[in-house]
């Protein structure tokens, strides 16, 4: 086509896109030219046809179903229940720790040994130029054994050197069938 | 893609409304694009996500109009970008729903269908240039601004399309005439 340098223009002037001043020189050329008014009718229709894509009608169930999609992701969910559920579970925690925890902070009664076994004396080395004599004890506090009685308190042994700085104390714990 | 929700009832009225006056157009403009119902539903639905999200940044009295539209242009160039992939014609034509009365012209509905099928085969920047302006009958101005790119370059874009289109379908329709 010796037309081809007036395409662009007449692509643009079948949409109304040309500018006023090429307007005229592209009405005085298809005025003139068969194939460019043929060319300028294609476009045309093809614009109309165009417009009709527009005015068809959508099928509303595809739109509905985007917006209930949307809607679901924005609407705020409802929250009481989650927050019921964390009072829950954190009531339940706690609960669950405090039933761990407290045995172990329950005192246990002390169980005293009650200790009948003479101690020997203990050796001191010569080098400590100490002159010991044989060890005498006392109990300084002492139950009688009662087999059904609950366990008394730690049992305290005192061992007497001859040397008045050295008191030796021994501190007894009582097994259960002692 | 979750959104947060808002406690604000009032914002939410508006973005719904906002929805309901946009919902068609921005889905009609994603399957031109997408010239695929799902991709198209997809589509519509990040846009509006993305509305949701940017609702209190944006000011009302530009409208939202261009600002939906080339939310719109964009997502439908990633999605179309990540899936690459092509659907008939018959599945687009499918979802138009029945215009009672409106099908006489069978030579009519005819050319529709060739134009919208042209239209799926032209260019990423080409489609999104000509359905923006001839199909949603945009200014060559609001055009630029949705694509981000100057009139020039728009104008440019929609004559080449244009006459890609007429080519197309002169072909079309000498084949089945002959």
């Amino acid at each position: 086509m010796s037309c081809a340098k007036f395409e662009t223009d007449i692509a643009l002037y079948a949409g109304d896109d040309l500018p006023a001043g090429k307007r005229s020189r592209i009405e005085a050329h298809l005025a003139a030219c068969a194939d460019c008014r043929a060319l300028a009718e294609d476009l045309r229709t093809n614009q109309a046809l165009l417009g009709d894509l527009r005015d068809e009608p959508i099928e509303e169930s595809m739109v509905a179903q985007v917006r209930r999609r949307v809607m679901a992701k924005v609407s705020p969910a409802p929250r009481r229940p989650a927050r019921l559920y964390w009072k829950l579970a954190l009531a339940a925690a706690l609960i669950l720790v405090a039933v761990l925890v407290w045995p172990r902070r329950q005192v246990k009664p002390v169980r005293v040994a009650h200790v009948e076994r003479h101690i020997a004396p203990p050796q001191i080395a010569p080098a400590a130029q100490v002159s010991i004599r044989p060890v005498r004890h006392r109990i300084i506090r002492r139950r009688p054994r009662t087999p059904a009685s609950p366990p008394g308190p730690p049992l305290l042994v005192q061992f007497v050197t001859e040397n008045p700085n050295i008191v030796i104390y021994w501190l007894v714990d009582q097994k259960q069938g002692d | 893609m979750t959104a947060c929700p808002r406690e604000n009832s009032g914002e939410l009225a508006v973005f719904e409304q906002i929805m309901a006056q946009y919902e068609r157009r921005v889905f009609r403009i994603a399957l031109r694009l997408l010239n695929n119902p799902q991709d198209a539903q997809d589509a519509a639905q990040e846009v509006f996500l993305k509305l949701y999200k940017k609702l209190a940044s944006l000011d009302e009295t530009q409208g939202y109009e261009p600002w939906l539209f080339r939310v719109t242009v964009n997502v439908c160039r990633d999605i179309g970008r990540r899936r690459r992939r092509s659907v008939g014609i018959a599945e687009v034509a499918d979802l138009v729903a029945p215009h009672p009365g409106a099908e006489h012209d069978a030579q009519r509905a005819e050319q529709r269908e060739i134009v919208r099928r042209g239209l799926s085969r032209l260019g990423e920047k080409e489609r999104a240039a000509l359905v923006l302006r001839d199909v949603e009958g945009l200014s060559t101005r609001e055009v630029a601004s949705i694509l981000g790119s100057s009139e020039n370059t728009v104008r440019s874009q929609i004559c080449s399309a244009r006459l890609k289109l007429r080519e197309f379908t002169g072909r079309l329709m000498m084949r089945r005439r002959s």
